[in-house]
């Protein structure tokens, strides 16, 4: 319990209204989601602030510039020229410049302090995911998070009592889930029972870790841990699929990485220099991490974790008592036992993703985006993003994120978990159960 | 090592060609097998324990090439024997000794005078019939796997050392002899990962009583990596494991165990035997090696789920292959960063010439595998290793280090995916021996 910048009896006094009688609404499942389920509040306003505004945090804020009812009455960056632009966004999008907050690394804990905001969305430097969505949470604020939202199991844990504590959650609500087609086809059983699902974050940052302007703080991580540094991503389309916390649990995982070194090289191609000191900076992170995941239930996982090779993306394989989907950004392949044409070959993957459609991307129809293109990194589009979209209608619902507190904090601890494995020869770690045993009876996820 | 392979005999033996050590040019060389086959070789004879589809392959090869004799068969099955016997008499030779006893293989290999045998028996006769071989002066070519426990495959090592007689998965081949050379000549770097495995779906083979049915049994008592050696013989060379680097430790996970007993409950009813049988082996069956070197090897076995083949990924320091679209990625080279590029240009640019193989007698190779018309390199390189008295391409210790995989993949899967060391069988021979690159 490293960081605690809230004691529990400030916050209890602080969050009134969903605190009361905390843990005994919360032994019932969804309580947030039925308790105020309804429509009457569709349309009102939400007040967001934004913490950390980089490449993602700029993305965000332009998302939501572009919905209807959305005041943005508070921002907080470390970077002057970042939280003047925001600033300027802000009011070139109507509305009232914001509370401007940029007194350092900690300054997210008076804008908690200070605002009375419907959620915060935080889009700092890794190591601030957990101590700003606590911060939020303990302020009656709810905190969407980019990931990973926690780096330690400690993280994690507080997380989730703080949650249960507050009735405030901290979601990764804007990761989505992957390729909903492909998941409604799992969830209607078209793969029969899942046996093995396998993918990764596989990803050349080579580049991306040794640029200054970008994320500096990223090569340290690599600098000081060995494991699978960013699991989110591959996990969005894993955990969904294989009903983890809902039906099923992770029961324990093993994790071994090879020989590093791979960024020394890079640091002496990028700064033209073969004695530059990062050639030579011991680097802890293997060039390749895999990680097998293994469920109470028998299912399986395989994770990878490669940030430094060349290559192209990672690919995604889902096996079932029944058959399997195989694709990545190039082709996208499925053979179903009975179904598909010839036995034991392949099929385009694509009339089956089409035909399967799932209803809340064939049903999305949002209302018009204000303003042009979303900026920052990730946009481009000139749509609200359907988890933007969905997370608003949470908000102003009262109901809980896609990915709520324990799907949050079970993805993203794969990685201190992985680390300790490959720390101990790859010893099988046992995973903590966040749900306290409410996997049991937790529904699947469904988005409608 | 053995006294009649010590190195001194195999450089004048492989006379013609330049010993072990890197030429000028940096390009390794193996222990490489002579271009020059010696002029009027003798006669290699051969004995043949196990005659099912894949002896029956085998034999057929064999009987299409010049100066083979098969003076002996061993097989229980009298369909089978004498199925083999009339192959022998049509292909013009001498009527072989038949052997029919479950065990005769022993009385065959204290009786007979062969170079070699070839064993293509259930998996549990196979290091038997190894070291029955071995120890009375015979050369032993197995089916895979060599070895089912980690004592049959130091058995198969010590008796290989003390006999000078040895014991090899040599018919296995070693993956893409032109992928090899792009990873000899450095093409994807330095190697970090690779991935593939055995994923075929066995269910309606486990369950075919006519032609294995001991298979169905292994899957009933064990749990891992039950058939390593297909996707063995793709990732054992490119890792250069046992030249130059070796395996550390390995880490492996199985799956629930349904579908065997899903099967048989469709196809045989709830009440069969097959039913009720307790199945110990896991649907899906992922091990994690990794080498002193710090390399990284993947390897899956999946019988039982219905699915394609196997891919093959090959991932270095500087570039990756990818089988499944046959799709290669090179730093600097491919067009567009991270992005794929047909892999077909550099298979062309790096292409190994199919070796020459003389013609084939006879028609149509029968049997499991069959249907090719020329004489398969890897029996034409095993011929030629006998015949000059060289080592086969499978060494004794590679050939164990694929097998070891099954013991030890189910001590690891037990011990709830525990990383399990791996017997170095080299004896630290492993950091001297030269990288496997036989034709080039």
């Amino acid at each position: 319990m490293k960081r605690i910048y809230y004691t529990r009896r400030k916050f209890v006094k602080l969050s009134t209204t969903a605190a009361v009688g905390g843990a005994a609404i919360m032994s019932g499942f969804g309580f947030p989601k039925n308790a105020f389920a309804q429509n009457q509040n569709n349309n009102r306003t939400l007040k967001l602030g934004f913490v950390g505004i980089g490449g993602r945090g700029t993305y965000h804020l332009n998302c939501a510039l572009g919905i209807e009812g959305i005041e943005v009455p508070a921002i907080c960056e470390i970077i002057p020229k970042r939280l003047q632009q925001a600033k300027k966004r802000i009011e070139d999008a109507g509305l009232p410049t914001p509370r401007l907050y940029g007194r350092g690394v900690t300054d997210f804990k008076r804008l908690c302090d200070n605002e009375k905001l419907d959620a915060v969305i935080c889009c700092t430097s890794w190591e601030w995911h957990t101590p700003v969505c606590l911060a939020a949470m303990k302020t009656d604020k709810h905190c969407v998070s980019e990931v990973p939202i926690v780096l330690t199991l400690d993280e994690a844990w507080q997380i989730v009592e703080t949650y249960e504590s507050t009735g405030k959650w901290a979601t990764i609500g804007l990761e989505g889930f992957g390729q909903l087609a492909l998941l409604n086809m799992i969830q209607k059983g078209m793969l029969g029972d899942i046996v093995h699902a396998e993918t990764g974050y596989i990803h050349d940052l080579r580049f991306v870790k040794f640029s200054p302007d970008e994320e500096p703080w990223r090569l340290q991580h690599s600098i000081n841990r060995n494991g699978n540094l960013y699991p989110d991503h591959p996990m969005n389309k894993m955990l969904p699929a294989l009903d983890i916390n809902h039906g099923d649990r992770i029961d324990f995982l093993v994790s071994m990485s090879s020989f590093g070194g791979m960024l020394n090289d890079y640091a002496a191609i990028y700064y033209k220099n073969k004695n530059h000191p990062l050639t030579k900076k011991k680097i802890a992170l293997g060039n390749y991490n895999a990680s097998l995941i293994r469920t109470v239930n028998g299912k399986m996982m395989t994770l990878i974790h490669d940030t430094s090779t060349p290559h192209p993306r990672e690919h995604y394989r889902i096996q079932g008592t029944k058959g399997l989907f195989l694709g990545d950004a190039y082709s996208k392949k499925i053979y179903i036992e009975g179904l598909s044409p010839k036995e034991h070959q392949w099929e385009p993957a694509d009339p089956y993703l089409k035909e399967y459609e799932h209803p809340v991307v064939r049903n999305y129809n949002p209302p018009p985006r204000r303003g042009g293109k979303i900026e920052g990194h990730g946009g481009g589009g000139t749509q609200t993003p359907l988890i933007w979209h969905r997370l608003v209608t949470a908000l102003r619902e009262n109901k809980l994120p896609d990915w709520d507190v324990y799907d949050s904090v079970t993805s993203s601890s794969i990685s201190p978990i992985t680390e300790a494995s490959v720390a101990n020869k790859g010893k099988p770690i046992d995973f903590p159960d966040f749900t306290k045993g409410k996997w049991k009876t937790n529904p699947k996820i469904t988005l409608v | 090592m053995s006294k009649n392979y010590d190195r001194r005999n195999f450089v004048k033996l492989a006379t013609g060609t330049s010993s072990e050590k890197s030429d000028p040019s940096g390009e390794p060389h193996s222990e490489a097998v002579s271009s020059q086959t010696r002029s009027g070789s003798k006669t290699i004879r051969l004995g043949f324990i196990g005659l099912g589809g894949r002896g029956s392959y085998h034999l057929n090869c064999a009987l299409g090439i010049e100066g083979i004799e098969v003076p002996a068969i061993c097989e229980p099955q009298p369909v089978r024997i004498y199925q083999a016997k009339r192959w022998i008499e049509a292909a013009g030779l001498p009527t072989p000794k038949m052997y029919q006893g479950q065990t005769d293989y022993l009385r065959l290999c204290e009786q007979e005078d062969l170079d070699a045998i070839i064993c293509c028996t259930p998996w549990e006769f196979h290091t038997p019939a190894c070291l029955a071989a071995m120890k009375n002066g015979k050369h032993a070519v197995s089916e895979v796997p060599l070895c089912i426990t980690l004592e049959e495959a130091w058995e198969i090592v010590e008796t290989y050392e003390k006999t000078g007689k040895w014991a090899t998965i040599g018919l296995e081949g070693l993956g893409d002899q032109t992928l090899l050379n792009m990873v000899r000549k450095g093409l994807f770097g330095n190697i970090v990962h690779a991935q593939t495995g055995y994923i075929h779906d066995l269910r309606l083979v486990k369950y075919d009583p006519e032609h294995e049915p001991w298979r169905l049994q292994h899957s009933v008592t064990r749990n891992g990596n039950l058939y390593p050696d297909h996707p063995m013989a793709k990732m054992l060379p490119v890792l250069d494991i046992n030249h130059g680097d070796r395996f550390d430790y390995i880490q492996s996970m199985s799956s629930n165990s349904v579908m065997l007993r899903d099967y048989a409950e469709l196809n045989y009813g709830k009440d069969s035997l097959y039913a009720k049988a307790k199945f110990s082996l896991g649907d899906y069956n992922a091990s994690l090696v990794r080498t002193v070197n710090g390399k990284i090897m993947t390897i899956v076995h999946d019988t039982s789920t219905p699915h394609p083949r196997e891919n093959f990924r090959l991932q270095g320091t500087k570039g990756i292959y990818y089988s499944e679209e046959r799709m290669i990625y090179i730093d600097g080279l491919s067009p567009e960063a991270h992005t794929w590029e047909p892999a077909e240009k550099y298979f062309k640019e790096y292409a190994v010439p199919r070796q020459a193989v003389p013609p084939r007698k006879g028609g149509v190779i029968e049997g499991h595998g069959g249907g090719g018309t020329q004489t398969p390199v890897v029996w034409h390189r095993l011929v030629t290793a006998l015949l000059e008295n060289k080592l086969p391409d499978w060494d004794v210790y590679d050939s164990v280090t694929s097998g070891a995989i099954v013991p030890l993949s189910c001590d690891s899967v037990t011990a709830k995916s525990k990383a399990i060391d791996f017997p170095d069988f080299t004896k630290g021979k492993w950091q001297t021996r030269t990288p496997i690159m036989p034709l080039v």
